[in-house]
């Protein structure tokens, strides 16, 4: 295998990694980087628990190359927040949203990009920005913390 | 193939394991990353931990798979400790035997038995180290006795003098003193002031900030990465290998073969480079979804059948039927479908065995580790972090084993992923099911004979064969026998069917099967006899908790009222020691696709520790038993499974769901029963109850609807 070196900025900090050309960023966040908090699913952009913020915008980054990612501001669930203090974060405990908790990375990084582009989400908008799987059912409690942190 | 090494454990009263670990330090597996600052802790016994500093920890037996398990039991202990439960943590007890389950003498998280089993015993466990710490205050005031002394929020005070002494304060001492036999339960005589109340989950802030450790989180110093590859077709094993990749070692497991790489998914490309050579036993290559019910339909015809309950004289009382019907229903394989895909840990080294596994059954992992290594137990250290749903599948032996069979071989670390596409090929699935129930009505209405067989595969056979007895799985039978309806005779046959298709314990197990066949075949005869489905149930059950809840899920559902467009079906049953109804509101969105717009589910569990949890729970289980419901099926064809990643196997996503509402049925003094499975098996029969009332079709084949696109690349 050819391997490649890049830089990434990931959670405002810069990781000079060498991996094997092809790795998707999924798993130079989780295996070269170290950040586990990301997490594998289905490898082919269904599930979203590998969701992260690229530029602030929530995508899937499994099937996405490294060199897609460099240049960009990466941020993944262990930088949303110190102290998990973003509201997305606060309505999580406060809803007692998780279960087994192994999608919820993805989740809420996908429903911080949502309440970024619609402070007041209807459920129809959470339905269509929404299509993260959660194996537990957590549903209801994530639309439940959805409105409880946009103050609906 | 799958069969489980347990030997027999001898039994062992909690309190005597007690003392035994009371004087130890524990070394528990943290389940989070934060770093904290080293405090001396005193292990008060086996379950409480506590700090110079105030830290409380308490641990929990149980396998934390979203189910509350490591809130539950330390609740119930925190109940006699008198302690505040927002300073409680908790975590994840060592595979030591004083954590085996009291009733079941194993470690296996499943069938909803982590509280029944365990909430005497814990509320024991917390009074005794109250008393404990009591005691040491005494000691500490050289007080002759603890008359006047109160466990106060983590403090012990004089109520003569006003002194306080803090739990930190006195942990030490009470370590060192002698575990009493027959603590005083205060609960059971001042009522419980914790249990009972919502609390807030300590494993929840963890899961919200990436820091929670799942099986797959686990990094070890030194560890490789490895991927498996598992035989294509069901029975087969390695004959040769070819050369390994530039760079990785591949381990030839025997039907399998583990590939290392540089990462994760470089090991997953690996894999799929190795090239293997498999050898299969005649005819598994010819095994198929097809083959398999060709065999159901022919065992279904002429057995042989082992007979599962046999009530009254079926003949005769079936001589006096008006009308009889007789309805054949058919369920398919289903796939666990974990979010976590099967992964472990392991260090073997000469000497000793490390393993960190998001697993439901750590001491069969000793097990296993034994056979495996030839090491002794006290060899094996089994660390049990969070799992990413386990649903049944974590119960298994094999991802364990692979890990530790590749860390001998390579002689260092090895963490061994399993991709989706391996996840759901060689899933241990819920097994099919054929049932047929033959039942005849009186002109009253009355059910006077019901006759069902059920043709499935075994778990128990591949499993724990030595439970079957005479060709019976008492397990697949579940939810078929013991019913809640009158009725003078009942024959209840079991017809087994085995292939090379590897199948396990599925989320609710012979409920996910059995409770569709009873309620929709109650639901028809309700129509046969020309009755409305509630009260064609209220007049046959008289079970008070039965009716309790089928009640309150009708009254909730608003039943007897009408919405255009929709309709109602309603299901109930017990199992796991709990009571379940649910009605299922269906709406027709279009001539022909249609969607469960709101689900009412009624519980009895008896003492409940945490509804919140509670709710949760049953809105989970009504989840999984909807996906299985209306999408959710495992075909096979050439000796494999045609279902490789979430493509084709459609779950319920934010857009699916339905709004469920719970309602617990206040029963705190009555036996605890249980939640983590009971929320499943209702809903199929539920649904395709409703779907026959908006369509006047009856569906007696699972799932009901063609499954949507799930996207992806």
């Amino acid at each position: 295998m050819t391997t490649s070196t890049v830089t990434l900025n990931v959670n405002a900090k810069n990781y000079t990694v060498t991996v094997d050309t092809g790795t998707p960023l999924l798993w130079v966040i989780r295996d070269v980087i170290g950040l586990t908090g990301t997490k594998y699913g289905c490898g082919v952009e269904i599930c979203g628990a590998c969701t992260v913020l690229v530029n602030g915008e929530a995508e899937k980054s499994c099937d996405m190359s490294v060199s897609e990612a460099v240049g960009k501001k990466i941020t993944t669930i262990e930088g949303l927040s110190a102290n998990r203090s973003h509201p997305v974060q606060v309505a999580w405990i406060a809803k007692q949203v998780p279960q087994c908790g192994y999608c919820q990375s993805g989740m809420i990084l996908a429903v911080s990009t949502l309440l970024k582009n619609h402070p007041k989400p209807t459920d129809a908008q959470i339905d269509a920005a929404i299509g993260n799987l959660c194996v537990c059912g957590t549903y209801q409690r994530v639309r439940d913390a959805i409105h409880f942190a946009a103050g609906n | 193939m799958n069969k489980i090494s347990s030997p027999a454990l001898a039994r062992r009263t909690f309190l005597t394991a007690s003392v035994a670990a009371g004087g130890g330090l524990m070394i528990g597996f943290s389940n989070t990353k934060s770093a904290k600052a080293a405090v001396p802790t005193a292990t008060v016994n086996a379950w409480v931990i506590i700090g110079t500093d105030e830290s409380i920890q308490i641990l929990s037996s149980g396998a934390e798979m979203g189910q509350g398990v490591l809130s539950s039991m330390p609740q119930i202990i925190a109940e006699e400790l008198m302690v505040d439960w927002t300073k409680v943590t908790t975590a994840a007890s060592p595979s030591s035997p004083q954590y085996l389950n009291p009733v079941t003498h194993s470690r296996v998280t499943g069938g909803s038995n982590n509280i029944r089993s365990w909430f005497a015993p814990l509320l024991t466990a917390g009074a005794a180290a109250r008393e404990m710490l009591v005691s040491a205050a005494a000691q500490q005031w050289a007080l002759p006795s603890v008359t006047g002394l109160q466990a106060v929020n983590g403090t012990v005070v004089n109520t003569a003098t006003n002194q306080v002494l803090t739990y930190g304060q006195l942990a030490a001492a009470a370590a060192l003193l002698p575990v009493p036999t027959s603590p005083a339960i205060l609960s059971a005589t001042n009522g419980y002031h914790l249990i009972g109340q919502p609390v807030q989950r300590p494993d929840i802030p963890l899961k919200v900030d990436g820091s929670a450790v799942f099986g797959i989180d686990v990094r070890i110093p030194g560890m490789v990465y490895a991927a498996i590859k598992n035989a294509p077709i069901y029975g087969g094993t390695v004959a040769s290998v070819g050369a390994a990749p530039a760079g990785a070692q591949v381990v030839n497991l025997g039907n399998a073969v583990a590939v290392t790489g540089s990462t994760t998914w470089g090991a997953f490309q690996n894999a799929g480079k190795v090239s293997v050579q498999w050898k299969y036993p005649a005819g598994a290559s010819t095994v198929s979804s097809a083959t398999v019910a060709a065999q159901a339909a022919t065992l279904m015809a002429n057995g042989p059948a082992a007979v599962g309950e046999k009530i009254g004289d079926l003949a005769s009382s079936m001589a006096t039927a008006t009308q009889t019907l007789t309805m054949t229903y058919s369920l398919p394989y289903l796939a666990h479908a974990c979010m976590e895909v099967l992964n472990a840990t392991a260090n073997v080294t000469p000497t000793s065995c490390e393993v960190w596994a998001p697993t439901q059954g750590s001491d069969l992992n000793v097990y296993t580790a034994m056979a495996l290594t030839g090491l002794t137990a006290d060899k094996i250290t089994i660390h049990q972090t969070f799992l990413g749903g386990g649903l049944g599948r974590k119960f298994e032996q094999d991802f364990v084993a692979q890990a530790i069979l590749a860390s001998k071989a390579l002689g260092k670390p090895v963490h061994l992923t399993w991709s989706r596409e391996e996840d759901f090929g060689h899933d241990m699935y819920r097994p099919m099911a054929l049932s047929k129930v033959t039942a005849g009505l009186d002109a009253s209405g009355n059910i006077v004979g019901w006759n069902n067989r059920l043709v499935a595969p075994s778990v128990l056979e591949t499993h724990f064969p030595q439970y079957v007895v005479n060709g019976l799985d008492t397990g697949a039978i579940e939810g078929a026998t013991d019913l809640i309806y009158a009725m003078p005779a009942r024959l209840v046959d079991y017809a087994m069917l085995n292939s090379t298709i590897p199948v396990g314990f599925w989320r609710s197990v012979g409920d996910s099967v059995n409770v569709f066949v009873v309620e929709s075949a109650i639901d028809e005869l309700a129509y046969a006899a020309g009755k409305d489905p509630l009260a064609f149930r209220q007049g046959l059950i008289t079970d008070p908790r039965a009716l309790g809840v089928l009640n309150a899920a009708a009254a909730l559902a608003g039943w007897g009222t009408s919405i255009t467009g929709h309709a109602r079906g309603i299901a109930v049953y017990k199992g796991f020691g709990s009571y379940v109804a649910q009605v299922v509101e269906l709406a027709a969105l279009t001539a022909t696709t249609y969607k469960a717009v709101r689900i009412c589910c009624a519980i009895d569990c008896g003492p409940v520790v945490n509804p919140d949890t509670v709710v949760a729970q049953i809105q989970s289980g009504i989840v999984h038993g909807l996906t299985a419901a209306q999408w959710a099926q495992v075909t096979f064809t050439g000796g494999k499974s045609n279902v490789h990643n979430f493509n084709n196997y459609a779950m319920i996503r934010m857009k699916d769901m339905p709004h469920i509402d719970v309602q617990i049925i206040s029963n705190p003094t009555g036996p605890v029963g249980g939640v983590g499975e009971t929320g499943v098996p209702a809903v199929a029969p539920a649904l395709a109850n409703a779907y026959f009332a908006l369509t006047g079709t009856r569906v007696r084949t699972l799932p009901m609807f063609t499954a949507p696109s799930m996207g992806g690349g």
